[in-house]
C-alpha cells in the first residue's frame, strides 16, 4: 500500500515536471503530447485520485487550440477550484481570455466554467463577460451565457437587476434569431421565476405566472425539460372561473401524448389540481389520463414504469371505480420485479368490485402458487382483502381453503390468518371455515400469526371440533418451547374459552394454562393469567361474561394508511413523495424542501424585498411550516437530524384490531367495572375552559398530533375579513386570545391557517386543540377543522374560537 | 435538481462520476447503494430510493448502472427519464455500452454529460443538436487522426453557426443521398392460462425513424387503419393537432436516428403462437409434455423461437428431449431453455421427458410459468400499416423505407 501511494506521487510529480516543459512550448507534435497527458490527469480523477498538485500547471498548459484538451482542462479547473482559493484568480484570468477566443465553442465553453465557479468575489469578473457573451454573434454562446445569467442570479441577484440582465433575457426569447436560444432564454426566466416580482410587484406571483404562460399559449417554445417547470407552475395557479380551467386544458391537453414521461405527468399534475373542487370533470380528467399513464408503463423501461406506477397506484387508490375495467393491466408480468408486483397486486386489491371480482381472484390464486414467497403471501393477503371488503365472498372462501390444500406452509399460515379475519367478519360461514381449518395439521404451523390464529379458532368454535381440546392439550404441553407471548396469551384466553363450553374436558387444560401463565417470564402473559384465576375466583359465570361475551361480527377491519395521509401525497403528486408513500414533510429535510431551488452553499447574500413573498411560491403548507418559528414566536424545539429520510413509521394498530381510538373510550369505568369496585361516576359537569396563555408546540410535535387524531368538529363561520391581505393580522388577533399560529400561508382571496390552544390547567404537553382554518374573503367565511386531545372540551374551545373570529375586524 | 450522476460497472465499481452543483456528492454513496442491492440478493432495487442523506434515482442498461442523486424534492420522471435519455445518446454515439466502452472514451463521455446537464437541471438532450457541438468518435475520425496526427472530435462547422427556426433541427443539414427510414416495432404481451385460454393479449409498438434528409423537409405519414391505436405518444417535432383532426403525423423530422411515436394496441385476438403444456408428477417425478405451434397464419414466418421453462427449486434435474431444435439446463437457475427456431412444416415441436424431484417432495407444488420469445419479420402484429409519406419544402425526391417486426415482450404460458 505505501510502496503503491509512494509509486504513484512519483508518478503525479512526473506529470507535473512534463507539464511544465510543455508551457510555452511550440514544437511540433506538442498538442499531440498535452492530449495524452492530460488523459493522464483526467484519468486519475476519474479513478478518484487526487491530482489538484498539478493545477497550476494544468492552467498554464491550457493555452491550446485543440478543443479536447480545453474541455479537459475546464473539466479539471471546475474540479480542483474550490479547493484552491488561491489559484482561483488565476483561473479566472485564463477562463476570461479563453471568452475572448475565436472559436466560438471555446467561448461558450469557457464561459460555463467561468459561471459554474460560483464564487461571490469574482462577480465583477462574470458580468463583464457576461454581458459581452449576451450579444455574441454564435448561438452557443448565448445560449450559454442565458444559463450564466442563472448562475449568476443565484449567488449575486442584485447584480444581475444593475446590469439589465433579466431585461436582457426577456427580449432574447422572443426576439433571438435562434429557436434554441429563445428555449434557453425561456428555460432561465422560468428557473428564476422571481423575475417577473420585480417588475410588477402588485400581482401575485401565480396569478402572474399563470396568465402570463397561459395567456402568451407558448408551452411548446420551451424545451421539453422547461416544460415541466412551467407545467408545474401552472398547476399552483388558481383559475379565476371554470371557463379559464378548460381553456388551460385545451392548450395543453396534447402534452398529455408527449414521448417525455416528465412532461406527461406534470401535464397530469395540471388537470388533477385545477379540477379539484369541480368533483364530475375531476372524475372526467381520471377517464382522460388513463391511457397514456397505462401507455407509459407499457413503455419497456422497468425503471421508468415503476415510477410511473406509483403514480397510477395513488390515482387508483383515490378512485378505485373508475379503474374497475382496467384491472387488466395490473396484472404481473413473470418477470417485474417483486416490488411492481407488490404494487400491482395492491392495485388489483382496490379495484375489485362485484363485475371483476372472480377473475381477479383466479389471477391472484395464480401468483398464489408463484415461487416467489412474497407475492405468495401478497397475493393470498390480497385475496382476503377482497373477501373482507366485498359482500359476495361464496367464491372466495372456496378459493381460499383450497389454498389450505396447497400443503405449503406459508401458504397455510397466511390463509388461516386471514380464515380467522373473514370469520370474525362472517360468522355465517364459519361453519365451512372450521371444517377445512380442523384437517389442517397444526404440526406444519409455526409462524406465530398462523398459530395464534389457528389458536383463536380453537377457542372460539370449540363446539364445531371435536378434538379442539386435545389440539390445544399439545400445544400447552409445549408451553415453554413457545417463543411467541402472543401465541401464548391467545392460548391462555383459547384453554379458558374452551373451559366455559366443555369444561369436563378441559379443566385439566385449562388448570395446566393457568399453571404456566402465572409462571412466564412475559408481563403480559403473567398477567393476563392471575387476571384470569382471579376472574375465575368470583364466579365461572362472571369470568365468562368478560372472556367470552357475545361477539358481533366486525363490520369493517381499520385502514393503514389513513385517507387524509393520501391526500397530503396526493397534493404533492408529481413528486417523490408519491414513491415512499410518504408526504415530503416526513421526509424530507426543511432546507431541501423547496422544488427546483439551488442547493447551494452559496446562499444568496443580498436580502430582497421579495424574499418576505416566498411562501406565497412554495407549496403552501411546506413553505409555511418553514415560516413559523418567525411568526408565531413559540419556542421550537430543534428537530433534530432531519436530513436523513424516515424509515415508515409502523403501523400502531396490528391486523386486525378494529379501530378503536384510545382517547374515546372511558378506560376507567370498564376497569372499574371488572375490578367489582362498582364506583358509580356521576356525569361531569359542562366543562369551562381556560386557555394557556403560553402554550408549547414545536412543529414536528403538531404534525404528529394532526395526523394521529380525528376531526373532533368542523364548522363555517363568518368572520369579516374583505380587507385581509396577508395572514399576519389575523395572527396577532388570535394570539391575543391565546390561539396561536403554527403555520400559515396563501393569498388573497383564500389564507390558511394552522393553530393550536392548550388548556390552562393542563399537564405540559397535554390538552391541545389543533385547528386548520381556511379564510375565503371575499366570501367571508371561514371553514374550521378542529382537533382536539380532550374530546369533553372540544365544543366549549370551538366556542371560544368563534367567538374570537366573530370579533376580528 | 440532479447533483450528480455516477457510471458503475456491474461490479459496482465507480466508472466515472459527472457533479454539475457546487456541493459535491461523495463517491461512498455508491457503495451505499451497491450494498442495498447485495441485500436484496443481487436484485435490482427500485429505480427511486433513499439513502441516509440523499435520494437516488437509477436505471441499469447493459450491466451499466446509471446512478444519480439528490437531495432535493423533484419529481421522479424527470430524473429518470433524463438518465434514459443519456443511456440512450452514450449507447449511440459509443456504439454499445459497457465498462470497457466507457473507459476507452471517458473523455467525450465528459463532454457528453457536461452539455446534457447544466447546473442540476437538464439542458441539451437532443441527440441531432448534441452531434452538431460533440462530433461522435467514428472509425473514420479515429484511422484520420492515427494517420494525420489531427485532433478526432473536433468538429468542422461551429456549432449553431447558422440559426434555425426550429430547436431540434439545425438549418443547414446536407445529405448526398437523401433518405428517410421507418421501423415499426411491435412488442406483444400476452398471457395464457393453462386450459390455453387467452387471458390478456396487448401490443406496445414504436416507430423508429432514422432521418438523412437535406434541408427543412416537411413530411406527413398517413396511416390505412389508425383507428386501431388506443393511445400514442409523439415525439415533440409531430404536431398535435394534424393528428387530432386527420389522424395524420406532421412533422419536420430531427437528422438521425429518433423515435417518432409510440402506441398501445387493447385487446389483440391474434396471438401467433401457442403453447401447451402437460406436467404430472407423482412419486418424486414430474412428466412433461410441451406442444408448440402456430395458431392461425401472422403471414409472415414466425421466427427466433425460443421456450424457457424456469423450474421450481424442488426440481432437482431435468431429463428432457425435443422433437425439434435443441433444450439444454442451467443448473444454477434451474432453467431449461428450448430453441425452436422456425416451426418445420412437416414436424410440430414437442418437448417430452422428466423432472426428479428433490428426495421427500412427492410432487410439483408450484407451478411454473414458461416464457416465450419470437420473432415476426415484416409484419406489425396489431395490423397498424402505413399508408402514404408525403415529402414538402425540399427539391430533391428522397428514398423512402419501411420496415416492420413484432417481437414477444413477455408471453406468458401457465401451466
Amino acid at each position: 500500500m505505501n510502496a503503491d501511494s509512494g509509486h504513484r506521487k512519483g508518478e503525479i510529480a512526473e506529470l507535473k515536471s512534463q507539464l511544465r516543459q510543455l508551457a510555452g512550448s511550440r514544437a511540433p507534435g506538442v498538442e499531440e503530447v498535452k492530449r495524452e497527458l492530460y488523459k493522464k490527469v483526467i484519468s486519475y480523477m476519474t479513478i478518484g485520485i487526487d491530482v489538484s498538485s498539478l493545477f497550476s500547471e494544468m492552467v498554464m498548459c491550457s493555452a491550446t487550440s485543440d478543443l479536447v484538451v480545453k474541455k479537459m482542462c475546464y473539466l479539471y479547473v471546475g474540479n480542483y477550484a474550490k479547493v484552491h482559493p488561491d489559484l482561483a484568480l488565476l483561473t479566472i484570468n485564463f477562463l476570461q481570455r479563453d471568452c475572448q477566443d475565436d472559436d466560438p465553442m471555446i467561448r461558450g465553453l469557457a464561459l460555463r466554467s467561468l459561471c459554474s465557479l460560483r464564487v461571490m468575489n469574482f462577480v465583477e469578473y462574470l458580468v463583464g463577460s457576461l454581458r459581452k457573451a449576451l450579444k455574441d454573434n454564435n448561438g452557443y454562446v448565448r445560449q450559454v451565457a442565458a444559463m450564466g445569467v442563472l448562475k449568476l442570479y443565484h449567488i449575486a441577484p442584485t447584480a444581475c437587476i444593475e446590469n439589465d440582465f433579466v431585461a436582457t433575457l426577456k427580449s432574447m426569447l422572443s426576439q433571438d434569431p435562434d429557436a434554441q436560444v429563445r428555449e434557453w432564454s425561456r428555460t432561465v426566466c422560468v428557473r428564476c421565476k422571481r423575475f417577473w416580482f420585480w417588475r410588477e410587484p402588485t400581482m401575485t406571483v401565480q396569478t402572474k405566472i399563470g396568465r402570463y404562460y397561459i395567456a402568451s399559449k407558448s408551452i411548446k417554445d420551451f424545451s421539453e425539460w422547461a416544460q415541466c417547470l412551467v407545467l408545474d407552475m401552472v398547476s399552483k395557479y388558481i383559475p379565476v372561473d371554470p371557463n379559464e380551467t378548460f381553456d388551460i386544458m385545451n392548450l395543453l391537453e396534447d402534452r398529455l401524448q408527449h414521448s417525455n414521461s416528465a412532461v406527461v405527468l406534470a401535464t397530469i399534475k395540471v388537470f388533477l389540481q385545477l379540477t379539484i373542487s369541480m368533483a364530475d370533470v375531476h372524475q372526467q380528467v381520471y377517464e382522460r389520463i388513463k391511457a397514456p399513464l397505462l401507455t407509459l408503463i407499457s413503455s419497456g423501461s422497468p425503471e421508468l414504469s415503476y415510477a410511473v406506477l406509483s403514480h397510477l397506484h395513488l390515482l387508483v387508490m383515490r378512485a378505485p371505480i373508475l379503474f374497475s375495467s382496467d384491472y387488466k393491466h395490473f396484472y404481473c408480468r413473470y418477470s417485474d420485479p417483486s416490488y411492481v408486483k407488490k404494487l400491482k397486486i395492491e392495485m388489483l386489491t382496490a379495484v375489485a368490485s362485484e363485475s371483476n371480482m372472480y377473475e381477479i381472484v383466479t389471477e391472484l390464486s395464480e401468483y398464489a402458487a408463484n415461487v416467489d414467497v412474497g407475492i405468495t403471501r401478497e397475493a393470498i393477503r390480497a385475496v382476503g382483502k377482497i373477501a373482507l371488503n366485498l359482500c359476495d365472498v361464496n367464491a372466495i372462501v372456496d378459493r381460499l381453503l383450497q389454498f389450505l390444500e396447497m400443503e405449503r406452509d406459508y401458504v397455510t399460515a397466511e390463509t388461516l390468518v386471514l380464515v380467522k379475519d373473514l370469520v370474525r367478519k362472517y360468522p355465517e360461514w364459519s361453519h365451512d371455515c372450521i371444517a377445512v381449518v380442523g384437517n389442517v395439521s397444526s404440526k406444519s404451523i409455526q409462524e406465530p400469526k398462523a398459530k395464534a390464529a389457528l389458536i383463536w379458532m380453537l377457542g372460539e368454535y370449540s363446539h364445531d371440533m371435536l378434538d379442539a381440546p386435545y389440539v390445544l392439550e399439545s400445544f400447552v404441553d409445549n408451553w415453554l418451547e413457545e417463543d411467541s407471548p402472543e401465541v401464548r396469551l391467545e392460548l391462555l384466553t383459547a384453554a379458558a374459552k374452551i373451559f366455559f363450553k366443555r369444561p369436563p374436558e378441559s379443566q385439566k387444560l385449562l388448570g395446566a394454562a393457568l399453571a404456566a401463565a402465572v409462571d412466564d417470564p412475559d408481563q403480559d402473559v403473567h398477567d393476563r393469567g392471575l387476571f384470569y384465576y382471579r376472574l375465575l375466583q368470583q364466579g365461572v359465570q362472571t369470568a365468562e361474561s368478560i372472556v367470552n361475551p357475545p361477539k358481533k361480527a366486525v363490520s369493517d377491519f381499520a385502514d393503514i394508511q389513513n385517507s387524509e395521509m393520501r391526500d397530503r401525497i396526493f397534493d404533492e403528486f408529481n413528486s417523490l413523495s408519491v414513491i415512499y408513500r410518504e408526504p415530503s414533510y416526513m421526509f424530507l429535510d426543511k432546507e431541501h424542501r423547496k422544488l427546483y431551488e439551488f442547493s447551494d452553499e452559496a446562499a444568496p447574500t443580498d436580502v430582497l424585498p421579495t424574499q418576505k413573498l416566498d411562501a406565497n411560491d412554495n407549496d403552501l403548507l411546506l413553505g409555511a411550516f418553514d415560516k413559523e418559528e418567525s411568526q408565531s414566536g413559540v419556542s421550537n424545539g430543534d428537530d433534530g437530524p432531519l436530513s436523513a429520510p424516515r424509515s415508515p413509521s409502523p403501523t400502531l394498530l396490528g391486523d386486525s384490531v378494529p379501530p378503536v381510538s384510545a382517547s374515546n373510550i372511558p378506560a376507567a369505568f370498564g376497569i372499574d367495572d371488572l375490578l367489582g369496585l362498582n364506583i358509580s361516576t356521576p356525569p361531569p359537569p359542562p366543562p369551562s375552559l381556560v386557555l394557556s396563555s403560553k402554550p408549547v408546540l414545536d412543529s414536528g410535535t403538531f404534525q404528529k398530533k394532526w395526523s394521529q387524531l380525528p376531526v373532533a368538529l368542523s364548522f363555517e363561520h363568518p368572520i369579516s375579513a374583505q380587507s385581509l391581505k396577508t395572514t399576519q393580522p389575523l395572527l396577532r388577533h388570535m394570539q391575543e386570545k391565546s390561539v396561536q399560529c403554527m403555520a400559515s400561508g396563501g393569498q388573497s382571496p383564500t389564507f390558511k391557517f394552522f393553530f393550536f390552544a392548550q388548556k390552562a390547567d393542563g399537564m405540559p404537553g397535554t390538552g391541545f386543540f389543533l385547528v386548520e382554518c381556511l379564510v375565503h374573503t371575499s366570501a367571508g367565511k371561514a371553514s374550521v377543522k378542529v382537533k382536539s386531545e380532550d374530546s369533553t372540551f372540544t365544543a366549549a374551545f370551538s366556542d371560544l374560537f368563534k367567538s374570537a373570529l366573530s370579533s376580528f375586524m | 435538481m440532479i447533483q450528480c450522476l455516477f457510471l458503475l460497472s456491474d461490479a459496482g465499481d465507480v466508472i466515472l462520476e459527472k457533479q454539475w452543483m457546487g456541493k459535491r456528492v461523495e463517491r461512498s454513496i455508491c457503495s451505499w447503494f451497491w450494498r442495498q442491492r447485495s441485500e436484496m440478493e443481487d436484485q435490482d432495487p427500485p429505480s427511486v430510493i433513499a439513502s441516509p442523506t440523499h435520494y437516488l434515482l437509477h436505471i441499469v442498461r447493459e450491466g451499466v448502472t446509471f446512478l444519480a442523486c439528490t437531495a432535493s424534492e423533484m419529481p421522479p420522471l424527470l430524473g429518470i427519464e433524463f438518465l434514459c435519455k443519456v443511456a440512450s445518446v452514450l449507447e449511440n454515439y459509443l456504439g454499445g455500452l459497457n465498462e470497457d466502452i466507457l473507459k476507452d472514451n471517458f473523455v467525450i463521455v465528459y463532454e457528453i454529460l457536461d452539455e446534457m446537464m447544466d447546473s442540476g437541471f437538464p439542458s441539451t438532450t437532443e441527440p441531432s443538436v448534441l452531434k452538431e457541438i460533440i462530433a461522435p468518435p467514428n472509425l473514420v475520425s479515429r484511422v484520420l487522426s492515427v494517420v494525420t496526427g489531427t485532433s478526432s472530435s473536433l468538429n468542422a462547422a461551429s456549432p449553431l453557426a447558422t440559426s434555425s427556426q426550429v430547436s431540434w433541427r439545425a438549418s443547414n443539414v446536407k445529405h448526398s443521398n437523401n433518405e428517410i427510414y421507418f421501423d415499426l416495432v411491435e412488442e406483444m404481451d400476452a398471457v395464457f392460462n393453462r386450459d390455453g385460454f387467452v387471458v390478456k393479449c396487448e401490443a406496445y409498438g414504436e416507430i423508429q425513424a432514422t432521418s438523412r434528409l437535406s434541408g427543412m423537409p416537411e413530411l406527413s405519414l398517413t396511416f390505412a387503419n389508425a383507428d386501431i391505436l388506443h393511445d400514442v405518444n409523439f415525439h415533440p417535432c409531430v404536431r398535435y393537432r394534424a393528428w387530432e383532426a386527420d389522424q395524420m403525423l406532421s412533422f419536420i423530422p430531427p437528422d438521425g436516428a429518433f423515435k417518432l411515436m409510440s402506441y398501445r394496441v387493447k385487446g389483440l385476438k391474434n396471438p401467433p403462437l401457442f403453447v401447451r403444456p402437460q406436467l404430472s408428477s407423482g412419486e418424486g417425478i414430474c412428466r412433461v409434455n410441451v406442444l408448440v405451434g402456430l395458431r392461425g397464419d401472422p403471414g409472415k414466418p414466425v421466427d427466433a423461437i425460443i421456450v424457457q421453462l424456469p423450474w421450481p427449486p424442488s426440481v432437482v434435474s431435468t431429463n428432457l428431449s425435443p422433437s425439434v431444435g435443441t433444450v439444454t439446463y442451467s443448473f444454477s437457475t434451474k432453467v431449461s431453455t428450448w430453441i425452436i427456431g422456425r416451426i418445420p412444416k412437416d414436424k410440430s415441436p414437442c418437448l417430452s421427458g422428466t423432472l426428479q424431484l428433490e428426495p421427500g417432495i412427492n410432487r410439483l407444488e408450484e407451478f411454473p410459468t414458461f416464457l416465450v420469445g419470437f420473432k415476426i419479420q415484416g409484419t406489425a402484429v396489431s395490423g397498424l400499416k402505413v399508408d402514404k409519406m408525403d415529402i414538402r419544402n425540399v427539391e430533391y425526391r428522397p428514398y423512402k423505407g419501411f420496415r416492420a417486426v413484432t417481437r414477444a415482450a413477455s408471453y406468458e404460458i401457465r401451466t
